[in-house]
């Protein structure tokens, strides 16, 4: 914080937030929360837009740069195009309870809609809430619905709508997709109605980021009506969108068409189309040739073609990545500096100049990815030293090197990655045989004792992305216990008590600045422990024909084309 | 002579299912013969077409043996910094995704594909003859049981018994030449067979018969010599067929694990850089392929040729 701070306005707007909001303002006063950091904890905890440009006129900090509004705004485009976008295709129904999979979230998008939306720079503004506040020990949550919110099939939207679909979400005995983030979190007698436009969420523990939890993240949620069957959903499309469903074909593609009725402001395009593919080879000769306008999604490998200049890229940082891990409790790699040799013999930059063309973000072993506002960045990033990985190797006993297997997916740049590292392996005397799998053979049952993926010495496993780290420092790295349920992906079988307890904190904690003192703990625990070697977070890309403007992806893998337009 | 071209075609994995019954099999060996004549060898060396086949793989062969010593790279070293380039003098056939030589790796691909192929075929034929001869000498229960079992699997795609092989023991050499093997050997014991019903009531071995020679000594000292040029013929043929089964494989992911260098797991791990116009990527390794296919091919129509004539 370098401006000059209105004390007296700012303890005027400081009587108007809560607690945990008033010590967000404060963090950001004092400087320890960057402008960036705070918009962004601030859209969480429920400060609303106007409320937060006050707060930053009065710290001294303009209010009317990029950071509150987001893109989805700013539409300059004509309206009335017919805009063509290939996805991949969605694996099973489209039901909003049981979606798990991206060519199905991106169609529950395309009609429904979230109480908010995590942007593209992951701060969070309201769709159908208007606001959200904690309490002071953020366990309980107070939602305020938007007034005036028509389903396309006339039904007005009501707090009900709201209980009714988290309750149905939330049911443990359910088979809902969205139980894995609120396992734990969330039960259906904790949604609780308050009148007609307001619903609380009662927590079963405090969570200072369960907002993201209400967001276009938890990609399942999007609001239903009351009572409505979410099997039947596939033929109604049923939401409060911007989009109505035209018509639905499976394995095939969709077409919606403008919402006249709409809440907001109206959708440009009159009329979109969505042709589903497999692979993403056709979908890029499908763009190419000029027969869609855009590609959802596209990794490098093998679309290098369209990195030519010749096409609108859009490059979203993400948390996606993948996981090498290696075996705590096996030999040789239950000596950390056995580990920390393996680690040490990569040359990162380079690896994402050749797999990502530069595309992706340096990975520094821990799941704190450069796009996360709470990931500590003065821990220094591991670089490549074969020296240093001799001689850790040579005091675990190693001098003469080892022998090990690596088993992996046969998936986009996963193989290649494998070859690298065995290739760098190699400089210290670690032969790594590499063993690639069709993903099904690799995954397994995806129990331990039953899955390559969680039993082999080495294993190298795909992530994608989410927009807090807390399932990546989770699932995989703390201790398994079946009866808790804890450590259910930890392939690296990493036990550590200590690492067990920053993660309790980190998760805990509700503002920025102690989040990064903790991370920065983990991230330092971890460097030196190295379970698990994260090498890069790869970068979310989308590509757009030159003419087309006002397409809105997001890290998760939503397309939204409510601001398209063609020139 | 023996019609061995006529019985070979309906046997092509997938293909047409023959009659197995006598009356289908329209072999005609006319006179006992004593293996594959002498002379054949220098009829053969006549042939230009089996030169240029036997040179293309005396230099494949010669590769397997002593690529590593020829290629101008180590085929496994990685230059990350100068991945994806193009032919140039310094690397004629360019670089793959990991930077690594592909002319290298096509010189040192050839050895997998050059240990398992033969074996597989030389598998398939052992087990293809003795089962022919066994179905075919022994005739009555034996042929039809047997028989059946050889139709039943003859139905299911190749691809797919590899796969359910494969996927059972696990992806190595080994398993290759024995899932490829096992799959040629009703192919082979089929031609095999037919080749041995119209030998079976020719007078020599009514002799040997009369004579109390046993069965197997007949099946195997009278019988296979004269059914010799069949199984030759086979043999080449089948030689292809396992370059591509083989290719196929190790493209699909089932065969040589990487980093090894091999021509089908390198069309597969680079050829969705074609659309980026890294088409010497996979040009190479495909042409390497094609050449050994043709040169065999080249091999088993002059060997046919030869033994027709």
């Amino acid at each position: 914080m370098t401006g000059n701070i209105d004390h007296k306005r700012l303890g005027r707007l400081r009587e108007d937030q809560g607690e945990i909001a008033n010590h967000i303002i404060d963090e950001f006063a004092a400087g320890r929360l960057s402008r960036r950091d705070f918009i962004r904890r601030a859209t969480v905890v429920g400060i609303s837009v106007p409320a937060l440009g006050s707060i930053l006129a009065a710290c001294g900090s303009s209010s009317t740069s990029s950071g509150t509004s987001g893109s989805t705004a700013t539409a300059t485009g004509a309206p009335g195009a017919v805009i063509k976008a290939g996805i991949v295709t969605p694996t099973a129904a489209i039901n909003p309870v049981t979606v798990a999979d991206q060519g199905g979230l991106d169609m529950l998008a395309q009609t429904g809609e979230y109480l908010c939306l995590s942007s593209q720079t992951l701060q969070l503004q309201p769709v159908l809430a208007t606001s959200w506040t904690p309490n002071g020990n953020s366990d309980i949550w107070t939602f305020k619905i938007r007034q005036g919110v028509k389903f396309h099939n006339g039904q007005a939207l009501t707090a009900d709508d709201v209980v009714y679909t988290y309750q149905l979400h939330t049911n443990p005995k359910g088979n809902a997709n969205a139980l894995s983030a609120f396992g734990g979190v969330l039960a259906p007698a904790g949604v609780k109605k308050v009148d007609d436009f307001t619903v609380a969420f009662h927590l079963s523990a405090p969570n200072g980021n369960f907002p993201y939890l209400t967001s276009s993240d938890n990609y399942n949620m999007i609001i239903l009506p009351k009572g409505y069957d979410p099997t039947k959903w596939e033929s109604t499309f049923v939401g409060t969108g911007p989009f109505k469903l035209g018509s639905y074909t499976p394995k095939s593609g969709a077409t919606f068409t403008r919402n006249a009725s709409y809440w907001g402001k109206k959708a440009l395009p009159s009329q979109t189309v969505f042709t589903f593919y497999d692979s993403q080879n056709p979908s890029i000769l499908a763009l190419t040739g000029g027969t869609i306008d855009v590609v959802g999604q596209f990794a490098v490998s093998g679309a290098e073609e369209l990195l030519t200049g010749n096409y609108n890229i859009i490059k979203l940082k993400s948390a996606a990545h993948r996981q090498l891990s290696m075996r705590c409790d096996q030999g040789p790699f239950t000596d950390a500096r056995v580990r920390q040799a393996v680690a040490l013999t990569l040359n990162r930059p380079q690896i994402v100049q050749a797999l990502f063309k530069g595309y992706a973000d340096v990975g520094n072993d821990s799941p704190f990815a450069p796009v996360f506002p709470s990931t500590n960045t003065s821990i220094p990033q591991r670089t490549a030293d074969v020296a240093k990985a001799k001689s850790l190797l040579t005091a675990a006993g190693h001098a003469a090197g080892f022998s090990t297997q690596l088993v992996t997916e046969q998936f986009v740049e996963i193989p290649q990655y494998a070859q690298i590292v065995a290739q760098a392996a190699q400089e210290i005397g670690v032969k790594i045989n590499l063993k690639v799998e069709s993903s099904s053979a690799y995954y397994g049952k995806a129990t331990f004792g039953n899955s390559d993926w969680l039993d082999a010495t080495m294993s190298l496993v795909d992530y994608g992305h989410r927009s807090v780290p807390n399932v990546f420092l989770t699932a995989p790295l703390v201790t398994t216990n079946a009866a808790k349920g804890t450590g259910p992906w930890n392939a690296a079988h990493f036990k550590n008590a200590q690492y067990d307890k920053l993660v309790g904190q980190y998760i805990a904690a509700s503002d920025v600045s102690s989040q990064k003192t903790i991370a920065g703990q983990i991230e330092t625990l971890l460097l030196d422990q190295t379970p698990i070697i994260f090498g890069y977070f790869y970068n979310y890309l989308t590509a757009t024909a030159k003419n087309v403007t006002g397409v809105y992806p997001t890290a998760i893998g939503h397309l939204f084309l409510y601001n398209a337009a063609k020139s | 002579m023996t019609d061995i071209a006529g019985n070979a075609a309906p046997l092509e994995p997938g293909g047409p299912l023959g009659t197995l019954g006598p009356a289908g099999d329209m072999v005609t060996v006319a006179t006992p013969v004593t293996a594959v004549p002498r002379s054949a060898w220098r009829l053969l060396l006549r042939r230009p077409t089996f030169i240029i086949g036997a040179v293309i793989i005396v230099f494949w062969v010669f590769c397997a043996i002593f690529g590593h010593a020829i290629a101008p790279y180590n085929p496994l070293e990685q230059q990350l910094l100068f991945n994806n380039t193009g032919p140039s003098s310094a690397h004629w056939f360019g670089t793959d995704t990991l930077g690594r030589d592909v002319l290298s790796r096509v010189l040192v691909g050839a050895r997998d594909i050059l240990v398992v192929t033969p074996l597989a075929t030389i598998l398939g034929t052992i087990l293809g003859t003795a089962l022919g001869l066994a179905m075919g000498y022994l005739g009555g229960p034996f042929d039809l049981v047997v028989g059946r079992f050889v139709e039943a699997v003859l139905a299911l795609p190749a691809v797919i018994i590899a796969f359910l092989f494969i996927v059972a023991l696990g992806p190595s050499t080994t398993t290759l030449i024995v899932v490829i093997g096992l799959i040629f050997t009703p192919l082979i014991a089929r031609t095999v067979r037919a080749a041995v019903l119209t030998e079976r009531n020719l007078d020599y071995l009514s002799s040997a018969r009369l004579l109390g020679e046993r069965p197997l000594r007949i099946m195997f000292r009278e019988i296979l010599p004269n059914v010799m040029p069949a199984i030759l013929v086979e043999f080449t043929v089948r030689l292809g067929y396992a370059v591509f089964a083989v290719a196929t494989l190790s493209f699909l992911g089932f065969g040589v694990q990487p980093p090894t260098p091999d021509w089908g797991s390198d069309i597969a791990a680079d050829y969705s850089g074609l659309l980026a116009g890294y088409w010497w990527q996979v040009l190479f390794p495909a042409l390497a392929i094609a050449s050994l296919v043709t040169a065999v091919n080249l091999i088993t129509d002059s060997i046919e040729q030869v033994l027709n004539s």
